[in-house]
Formats: structure tokens, sequence, C-alpha cells
């Protein structure tokens, strides 16, 4: 899902960072006055497990595997604010040091995955609480693999309408919205299916160990 | 220039890069990061090239196969795209392999000491995933069920937060023992 480098125009990755920004303060907000030898640990332990959780292989049907986001189970544990950063973290690290995603495109992959999934993860899970915990924690996870799914279909499809040549030539992603939200929601409906199984697998044993 | 010095050119290259719209410019200006790259730089450049090859090749087709289906191909666009995407991922390579980022970030000393500690994370939970990858193929002579499958990535999701919590605890007591904080 990650977007990379080169294929998000000036006039979308610019504004994305200024709303990450405020975002990152929000999410820091608070945090920063208790910076102390419990929480800096805790935070890295968060970015460290927030990205080895994206290779976990979670299994499709056919054979098939996808790979875990760990949004959805960082934000029910740990709150919104704390999965934001740490998943920010991952994607920093991610893109210097691994080369995957891109620093141009950090932003809207912070804001995406790490604020949208984990806020649909956490607004769903107190919605449809009344279904049962297992219910309500599915729905979560694949909410929070779904609606990423959307915000980065949607700011990929407007690319072309954004940043083009006068005779219309994209300059940066070349597809639209009819092309960019079935392509990135398809894969990510199933994928979804995998993360709820892999969530609802370890939010039981959280609540076993009575970390929830 | 110092490491600090080099993060910020680095960025400002990356926000140039995408105001850049001729590819000749383009291109001139990765012959020139590759030169400038000195001995390493097929090594990054064939990096680069494996980083960027599933999304660039699959934008790339798709953009083709489209575009010619309804006449309005332009090859100056594939040139642009791809060249604009392999100059950009050939910077952050050559940036990570000439500039240690830790010390890039030694300004903000708190992220340094997240990131430098999330790194170690993520060396030891690497190697957890690893052995239950090798494990769980031992012990599959035929082609797993999607039940057991997913019961094995719940047993992986379960053993990392097991471990990432001891790993936080035992930092938190390392550091409180060693006054990390106490200024």
């Amino acid at each position: 899902m990650h977007i990379p480098d080169g294929f998000l125009s000036p006039q979308t990755y610019l504004p994305a960072y200024a709303v990450a920004a405020g975002a990152w303060t929000w999410a820091a907000r608070g945090l920063r006055d208790k910076l102390d030898e419990t929480t800096v640990p805790r935070l890295a332990m968060l970015t460290g497990l927030a990205y080895v959780l994206g290779l976990v292989m979670v299994p499709l049907p056919g054979g098939t595997s996808g790979h875990a986001l760990g949004v959805a189970l960082l934000a029910l544990l740990f709150g919104v604010r704390l999965a934001f950063l740490a998943y920010s973290g991952v994607l920093l690290l991610q893109a210097l040091l691994f080369g995957a995603g891109g620093i141009t495109a950090l932003a809207v992959n912070a804001l995406a995955m790490g604020l949208v999934g984990g806020m649909a993860a956490v607004a769903a899970k107190k919605l449809l609480d009344r279904l049962g915990d297992t219910a309500a924690v599915a729905a979560a996870a694949w909410l929070s693999v779904a609606l990423p799914g959307v915000v980065v279909a949607l700011v990929l499809g407007i690319q072309p309408l954004i940043a083009h040549r006068p005779d219309g030539t994209p300059l940066f992603f070349p597809f639209g919205l009819a092309i960019t939200l079935p392509a990135v929601l398809l894969p990510h409906a199933f994928i979804g299916i995998g993360e709820a199984l892999l969530t609802v697998a370890v939010w039981r044993y959280a609540k076993s160990r009575r970390w929830t | 220039m110092n490491a600090r010095g080099w993060l910020f050119a680095y960025l400002a290259a990356l926000v140039a890069a995408t105001f850049i719209h001729v590819p000749a410019l383009l291109a001139a200006l990765l012959l020139l990061a590759l030169a400038a790259a000195g001995t390493t730089r097929w090594r990054l450049l064939r990096r680069t090239l494996w980083a960027v090859l599933a999304f660039n090749l699959t934008v790339s087709a798709g953009y083709a196969l489209m575009t010619l289906w309804q006449g309005s191909f332009s090859a100056d666009y594939l040139i642009l795209v791809n060249l604009r995407v392999v100059l950009m991922v050939f910077l952050g390579f050559w940036f990570v392999a000439r500039v240690d980022v830790l010390a890039a970030l030694a300004g903000w000393p708190t992220a340094t000491l997240v990131i430098t500690l999330a790194l170690g994370q993520i060396r030891s939970l690497e190697r957890v995933i690893a052995d239950f990858r090798l494990a769980f193929t031992s012990r599959n002579v035929a082609q797993p069920r999607l039940r057991d499958r997913a019961s094995h990535a719940g047993a992986q999701g379960i053993a990392l937060l097991d471990k990432s919590m001891a790993a936080a605890t035992e930092s938190a007591l390392a550091m409180r023992s060693r006054a990390a904080f106490d200024d």
C-alpha cells in the first residue's frame, strides 16, 4: 500500500506534510512531557513491533498471502496517538534505511495507514462492541486496512487531475480514480480479512495477559 | 559538510526533483549523481532498479496498455516518471550509504534514541520471524490449510508482542539504572 517517491505531486505532498505536522504534534502532545525511561523504550518497542508486524504474512484464500499492517492491533492496545507515532517512525525507517515507500510520500502514507487506519480501528471497535468482542475487533482490523486503502487510492487517483501538461499528459501518477479505487480496494478487501483473523488471535491473547 | 547538512541537501534535492518536468534535465541530474557517487555507483544503481522494478513496471505497463488503446500514448511521460523515480530512490540509497543517518538526526536526541532502540528491536524481532518461518516450513510437508496459516500468523503476532513487551521492560530498567533521564 506504500506510495513510493516520485508519484505524488508537490501540490499533494507539501499540504500533506502540513497536515501531518499538525497530527504529529497532536500525537506527541502529552507524550513529550512524559518522555522518560518507560515511555521512550515503549515507543521504540512499538515502532519495532509495527515494523515487524508488517513482515507477518497474512494468509489469503488460494494459498497466497499479503503483509499485515498491524495498525489496528497497535491502536486497540496502545491508543491512536502512540500507534500513529510508531507507524510514522516505521515509515521513516523503511524509507531511509530500506528504500521502501518514500520521503516525499511519507506524510500521505503516515496519515493514511497510521492515523486513518488507527482511528478507523478504534472507532469501529467502540461502535461495534455491542456485537461482541470478536466481531468488533475483526471489523476494526478490516476497516484499518480498507479505509487507508481508500485514502491511498484517492490520493493517487487525483494526481492526473492536479498535475498534468497542457495537453493532459500526466506528470506524476497516471491513473484516475476509476482505476485506482478498484485496483487498490479489491486486493485490500481480501488482505483485510486476513488482517482481521490475525488481529483477533493476538487480541484474545493480549486480553488473557490483561494488556487491554 | 556534516551529516545534518547532507540530510538537508538530500531533502532539498528530493523536493527539487518533483518540480522538474524535463526528462533531459532529470537524465542529466541522474548522470551527475552517478558520477558523484564514486565507486559505489553501480551497486547503488542496481539496488535502486530492484527497489523500483515492481511498482514502476506495473504502472508503466498499465499506462502503456491503457493509452495505446485510447490513442493517447506519451513516451515522454514514461521516460519522465521513470527517470524521476530512479533519481529519487538512487539519491536515498546514496544518502544512506554515505551518511550515518543517526548522526544526521543527532540534533533531535529523543528521535535518535527512539530510532536506535527501534532498530535494535527490529533486528531482534526479524530473527523471531525468520525462526517461525523456518519452523513452519520444516513442519509442513504438504501445503498447509488456510486455518493453519492463520493460526501460524497469530502465533507470530503473539510471540512478537511478548518479546517486545519484555524488551521494553528490559530497556526501561537498563535506562533507569543508568539514570538516563535524571537530567
